[in-house]
């Protein structure tokens, strides 16, 4: 796998650079790290607050209510009924739209049609919500609505143009 | 988002109160436990990538991929802060090799700078442009289908890229053009 090597060759040649370049390696990186602790403490309050609301909205039965209700909807722009749900909640959290792809796969098959419009699904588009809170965190009276709107449109344009794609490709 | 959250959670608890109102406490703790474990996690994640970045950075290897795509970010951004285009370059090409972790605290880093010298349009664009999610790799839902038994896991390769960069061409045109209508209606008021 390629892949799987272009992070330590990446970590190697960089850290390999440095010490050429007479940087103190360790301290360098010692004091890089030390930028977590600020930077958790600035986005974890944001982090509670959507994760809170998403595990409610879950338990009240809300969340599959309304992925029934617009399963028509997305029957209509070519987005297969099964795969509402991830549609749904890829927006929020990238973990629970990856056990929701699991799902679908051991459920229908990762071959099926519906598995790869899962896999498109999944991995065009970030979570849209939880890169707002993260980017704009703590960033007071601007509210983020517009960026966040074009977002969410553009990645259901790419989701109903994916699973066309899945089909002609 | 506070109207969101206020009528999501609003609505959220009156079902509940409904079907099963015991188990509206403990939601709220789980998810609060989910926030804890996540935060766990990306301290974890992040530790990794800043102190990486900052040898990187330390190395001056970072100011010449910074250099490198600054003609692309400058446009984009509509900035001449330093601070900004560095972290914004190292945010772009971690979010296209797929190493999120290393793209999340950059992209916060440049939102800050953009954010202090009140560039909505750049934000906006630097978020956009991370939420279309362009890897040249996806490697973690092609691992899952290798996983599942796909015959051909990489058959969804194409489809993905297509439509990631649907995603992004469809972002980038709507804040340019959402950013151009709004700065015009500032002129006429």
């Amino acid at each position: 796998m390629i892949f799987a090597v272009f992070v330590p060759l990446l970590f190697l040649a960089v850290f390999l650079a440095a010490a050429v370049r007479r940087v103190k390696v360790y301290d360098s990186f010692a004091s890089g790290a030390a930028g977590v602790l600020p930077l958790l403490k600035s986005l974890f309050p944001y982090i509670a607050a959507v994760l809170v609301l998403a595990e409610l909205f879950e338990a009240s039965g809300l969340s599959s209510l309304l992925a029934e209700a617009l399963s028509p909807a997305f029957g209509a722009l070519g987005i297969p009924k099964e795969i509402a749900r991830l549609v749904l909640i890829k927006p929020f959290s990238g973990s629970g739209a990856l056990s929701v792809v699991s799902e679908l796969f051991s459920e229908y098959g990762a071959d099926s049609y519906i598995g790869r419009c899962a896999s498109v699904v999944y991995a065009s588009g970030e979570t849209v919500f939880y890169l707002s809170a993260v980017y704009f965190a703590g960033s007071g009276k601007k509210k983020p609505v517009l960026p966040v709107v074009i977002a969410l449109v553009s990645n259901l344009a790419a989701i109903v143009l994916g699973c066309l794609f899945c089909r002609v490709l | 988002m506070n109207v969101l959250f206020t009528v999501v959670f609003a609505a959220s608890a009156a079902a509940l109160l409904f079907r099963d109102a015991a188990a509206f406490l403990p939601a709220l703790l789980a998810g609060a436990g989910k926030a804890v474990a996540l935060g766990l996690q990306l301290a974890a994640v992040w530790a990794v990538w800043l102190g990486f970045l900052r040898v990187a950075e330390d190395a001056g290897l970072l100011g010449a991929v910074s250099r490198g795509l600054r003609p692309l970010t400058r446009r984009l951004l509509h900035t001449e802060n330093e601070a900004a285009l560095s972290q914004a370059a190292v945010n772009l090409s971690a979010n296209l090799l797929g190493m999120g972790g290393a793209a999340t605290p950059a992209g916060a880093a440049a939102m800050r700078h953009l954010g202090g010298d009140g560039n909505a349009r750049g934000r906006a664009m630097l978020f956009v442009i991370g939420c279309a999610g362009v890897q040249i790799f996806p490697s973690t839902v092609i691992s899952l289908r290798a996983a599942a038994g796909a015959a051909d896991p990489y058959d969804v390769y194409l489809p993905i890229l297509l439509a990631s960069l649907c995603a992004l061409a469809l972002g980038v045109g709507a804040v340019l053009l959402a950013y151009a209508i709004k700065r015009k209606k500032g002129r006429g008021a």
